[in-house]
């Protein structure tokens, strides 16, 4: 076994390859804008170039003569779009600024025209001829723009249900020893998933089908038919790959109902691929948002106060937001807390949910000041951490239902050689290189959403499971063969498994770390139910029993965990018992606590995540603690993340392969958070300027030299039937805090806001 | 502020401009386009086609192209090789890479009319029949991928960067890596499929 297969420990599943492995190497796993379609007309998108104001008029002479020019669309002739609310307040759509329909500019970049011709280089040629006259107003850009508006979260997103408060935190701040009061800020940021965001729009008669990259097959189909004013059966979103989403595309754009419309109109399939500086404007992205941070503690160190408050960017149309507070009020125990969100809105396009939402943002401010606090309390920052632990969230008082953060400090410590650390800032040097190590918790709470599926088995043991989750890179092909065939008892070669496309049974949203918790937890029913069936027709007289169901297995692979039957069917004598040539089941599982009408909205394609803080009587959440060390140059600033520790635990584990990937890209992903990325805006014409990837900067292999995850085993009983928490989005948060924890103690200088470049640093 | 103000261009930074300037330079040498027609206020007519030839895995393709089409998108939309990937046709992000000769380069920057006569692989190329490439297995058994849609860049890019004896470090192969971005970042994966498969390569 190598690295990237870590023995499992455990409630660990086997670390097998990914289920499509081979096609992903061999360049045959199709993305979106791979689909072969039958003679496309490709479009090419204008965007506009101001921020604020409106069109006056269009001249597209010189466009139109461009060779091979089909048609150009405006708002003068563009297909009539219906609306389609917001996703955070229970719509399909990741804005609500819908593009083509009037002369008004509401953000940068915003869709103007879509020019279409019989070649992608026509189209893109036209596309630069055409000449937007417009009238500018002058835009706010971001929080200290003149003509921003300011309000609380609560009450304008629905998503957004509470600021929580418990106790009294004025008095209780008062009255603290030690007290942290500061001032956090993070940056804008794109998602920037390597695959574009394109859209193939091909219609059959009156039936549409759309090959495009999306975390929710089932939302943007039923988006797309509301759009469009048509029966939500008409539509069919099929995309077998993702090229990464990273929560870009888990709500719909508008640019594709407005391709089906044209492609409806010219009766042709159209593909549309957008460039990489439109997806900054096109689609959604992290805003910048801002923290202030009390903490009051006792001598000990015990937290006796706590408020955050936070405010974040919105667009003038959408009160989007993602409100980290109901995590970072209840990770440690303190008896009186208070928080405040609050968004501003600014003429931007609308943002969005981008991999771990509320905790990559709330958490840094809550992990710095921490670390703050434990230096004025001269303590061990880890120390900290395990004097205010708890084994209940402290607003509702409800208990977690498995925690194992200090485990996971623990083992992360020991990994990375925290004891060797010591803890004066600026006392650790190498050479030209100032040194600190900086370490934080993180945590993401465990959703799961209803979903069903479809399973097939065959006399032979072939089987096949249809459900729409989506392959975004996290494993979801492998995750779900694995679980069936334990399942099932079946091999895990004999498992075909189809997923991404909308004409299978639904599946949730790719997002929020609930793809694998809910996914596999409806196999697995569905599983049970081919056994049960099976069950009967062997052995007619017997009850029922929930032992019988257990144990009942198909034993075709008796080393396999689920097939610890101790009776094992014969297959073929089962399939002559029932007397039927295959065996399918269907089934919808929905998670403890799931509103009444999840399974409509489910097929409708409404997201609804439940668990994490919101459950009825208990929390539920996945943590671990981060370790980094940086190094400072003492000359250049210059600053490397030579080493990122991770120790993660999340309930069962069902691939330690692909989580191990998961998390390790989540680390690198939190260190980029802090070092790398932000999205530069200019405050006069509120336009993002670095919209490429040489200017907007991601991590390159040169950048990451040392990652270490550990993965912890863990059992909850609590959750769902498959026992998993989701890790999609762990890694990545606090690792930002970790590393200016370990930039204070190389240099002495605390940095609060984001990202660290070198003219930050003044050693 | 009020009046024209030109639509905003896509794309057209100094990169990509200069990637212009030596496409329109390239065109009239090596072009078999017909005459004229009629004034044309246009100066790239898309209509005027050049038939080329292009070698790729081996075999010898026919096409009547647009002559700004670029060997990734000749692949892509012309040939229905859709392995290599468009992550930014501008040169910025490597998931196009191809090899042409025994050299990497980013196909979306590289004119088909300047890829004639050029032995150009691709990653649908790679494998010997159902015989992976060892860099191929290297990249399954190091799990150096996620959503895999980077992968076909970093594969060929690798190949190449071995043969380059730019592989003999971590070090080494994270600098001679660091053009083709893996936004799953499955760097460390990548080094370690690299370090598996360079021996194997070297002595083939
Ligand atoms: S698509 Fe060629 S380098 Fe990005
Ligand atoms: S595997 Fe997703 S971008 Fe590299």
């Amino acid at each position: 076994m190598n690295a990237a297969a870590p023995e499992p420990k455990a409630n660990m599943g086997q670390p097998v390859p990914r289920y499509d492995a081979v096609a992903k190497v061999a360049g045959r796993a199709t993305y979106g804008s791979d689909m072969p379609l039958d003679n496309p007309a490709y479009a090419f998108l204008v965007t506009s170039a101001i921020a604020r104001g409106r069109i006056n008029g269009f001249d597209l002479d010189d466009a139109k003569r461009v060779r091979g020019v089909i048609d150009i669309i405006t708002h003068e002739n563009a297909p009539d779009l219906k609306e389609s609310k917001l996703f955070s307040n229970g719509g399909y759509a990741g804005t609500t600024i819908q593009p083509l329909k009037s002369a008004d500019i509401a953000h940068d970049g915003e869709i103007v025209a879509v020019v279409i011709a019989e070649s992608y280089e026509a189209a893109r040629e036209a596309a630069n001829r055409v000449k937007v006259s417009y009238t500018a107003a002058t835009p706010s850009a971001s929080f200290d723009s003149p003509g921003t508006t300011k309000a609380a979260a609560k009450g304008q997103n629905a998503q957004f249900k509470e600021d929580p408060q418990v106790g009294d935190f004025a008095k209780a701040f008062d009255e603290a020893e030690v007290k942290v009061d500061a001032a956090y800020e993070t940056p804008t940021q794109h998602h920037n998933p390597m695959e574009l965001f394109s859209t193939s729009c091909v219609w059959m008669g009156d039936d549409l089908v759309i090959y495009e990259p999306s975390q929710y097959v089932y939302g943007l189909k039923n988006g797309v038919a509301e759009q469009l004013g048509i029966d939500a059966d008409k539509v069919r979103v099929v995309n077998p790959y993702v090229g990464g989403g990273f929560g870009s595309r888990g709500s719909m754009t508008p640019r594709t109902a407005i391709i089906a419309g044209i492609a409806k109109r010219l009766n042709r399939p159209i593909k549309l691929v957008p460039t990489r500086d439109q997806g900054f404007t096109i689609a959604t992205y992290r805003a910048e948002t801002r923290h202030a941070i009390k903490l009051g503690a006792n001598r000990d160190g015990k937290l006796v106060a706590l408020r955050h408050e936070g405010v974040e960017v919105s667009s003038r149309a959408d009160p989007y937001c993602v409100g980290g507070t109901k995590t970072t009020t209840r990770l440690y125990a303190c008896p009186n807390v208070d928080s405040l969100v609050s968004i501003v809105r600014a003429d931007r396009n609308t943002p969005g949910f981008m991999r771990s939402p509320p905790e990559v943002p709330y958490m840094f401010a809550l992990e710095s000041a921490m670390d703050e606090l434990a230096v004025k309390l001269d303590m061990d920052p880890i120390e900290l951490r395990r004097v205010n632990d708890t084994t209940n969230e402290p607003i509702g008082g409800k208990p977690y239902t498995s925690r194992s953060l200090m485990g996971c400090f623990d083992e992360a410590a020991k990994a990375f050689g925290w004891s060797q650390r010591s803890a004066a800032p600026k006392s650790m040097s190498d050479g030209d290189w100032l040194i600190g190590y900086g370490c934080a918790a993180t945590c993401y709470p465990t959703q799961m959403a209803p979903s069903a599926a479809r399973v097939r088995l065959q006399r032979d043991g072939r089987t096949r499971v249809e459900i729409a989750g989506h392959e975004i890179g996290t494993g979801a092909y492998t995750v779900i063969a694995q679980t069936a065939a334990e399942r099932l008892g079946v091999p895990l070669e004999q498992v075909a498994v189809f997923i991404g496309d909308s004409d299978l049974p639904p599946g949730p949203v790719a997002g929020g770390s609930n793809s694998t918790a809910s996914t596999c937890s409806a196999v697995m029913m569905v599983c049970d139910q081919i056994r049960q069936r099976m069950f009967k027709a062997m052995m007619p007289r017997q009850s029922l029993t929930d032992k019988a169901k257990e144990t009942v297995g198909i034993g075709r692979t008796p080393t396999m965990q689920a097939a610890k039957s101790d009776r094992t069917l014969d297959l073929e004598r089962a399939f002559d018992a029932l007397g039927v040539g295959v065996i399918e089941e269907y089934g919808e599982w929905k998670p403890e606590g799931a509103p009444p009408d999840s399974f409509k909205a489910m097929h409708s394609g409404h997201a609804r995540l439940v668990g994490g803080a919101a459950m009825k009587d208990k929390i539920a959440y996945a943590f671990g603690a981060e370790f980094v060390e940086v190094r400072v140059n003492r000359f250049t600033h210059e600053i490397r993340a030579p080493r990122l520790v991770g120790a993660f635990a999340a309930g069962r584990i069902m691939n330690p392969r692909t989580a191990r990937s998961q998390l390790m890209g989540g680390l690198i992903w939190g260190m980029s958070s802090a070092l790398l990325e932000a999205t530069e805006i200019d405050q006069r014409t509120a336009r993002y300027v670095n919209d490429n990837l040489a200017d907007y900067l991601v991590p390159v292999s040169a950048d990451v030299p040392g990652v270490e995850v550990i993965l912890l085993s863990e059992q909850d009983d609590h959750i769902n039937p498959a026992g998993a928490k989701g890790l999609g989005e762990l890694a990545n948060v606090g690792t930002n805090a970790a590393i200016c924890n370990a930039i204070y103690h190389a240099t002495g200088q605390r940095i609060r806001k984001l990202p660290v470049r070198l003219e930050n640093i003044e050693v | 502020m009020s009046g024209n103000s030109s639509s905003r261009l896509s794309g057209f930074d100094r990169r990509a401009f200069m990637a212009c300037a030596a496409g329109s330079a390239l065109v009239p040498m090596t072009a078999r386009a017909g005459a004229l027609d009629a004034p044309a206020p246009v100066a790239q007519d898309p209509a005027l086609h050049v038939e080329i030839t292009l070698r790729v895995n081996g075999q010898d393709k026919r096409l009547s192209l647009d002559p700004r089409t670029t060997v990734l998108d000749a692949l892509r939309e012309h040939l229905k090789l859709t392995g290599s990937k468009k992550g930014c046709d501008h040169g910025q992000c490597g998931a196009c890479t191809v090899l042409i000769g025994e050299r990497r380069v980013v196909s979306c920057l590289t004119l088909a009319l300047a890829a004639e006569g050029q032995e150009i692989t691709t990653i649908e190329g790679l494998a010997t029949g159902d015989q992976l490439h060892p860099m191929q297995q290297a990249f399954i058994d190091n799990d150096a991928f996620q959503c895999g849609y980077c992968t076909p860049g970093q594969i060929m890019s690798a190949v190449a960067c071995v043969k380059e004896g730019h592989a003999s470090s971590d070090a080494d192969i994270r600098e001679y890596m660091s053009g083709n971005i893996c936004r799953c970042a499955a760097y460390p994966n990548i080094v370690a499929a690299m370090k598996q498969a360079a021996p194997e390569i070297t002595k083939g």
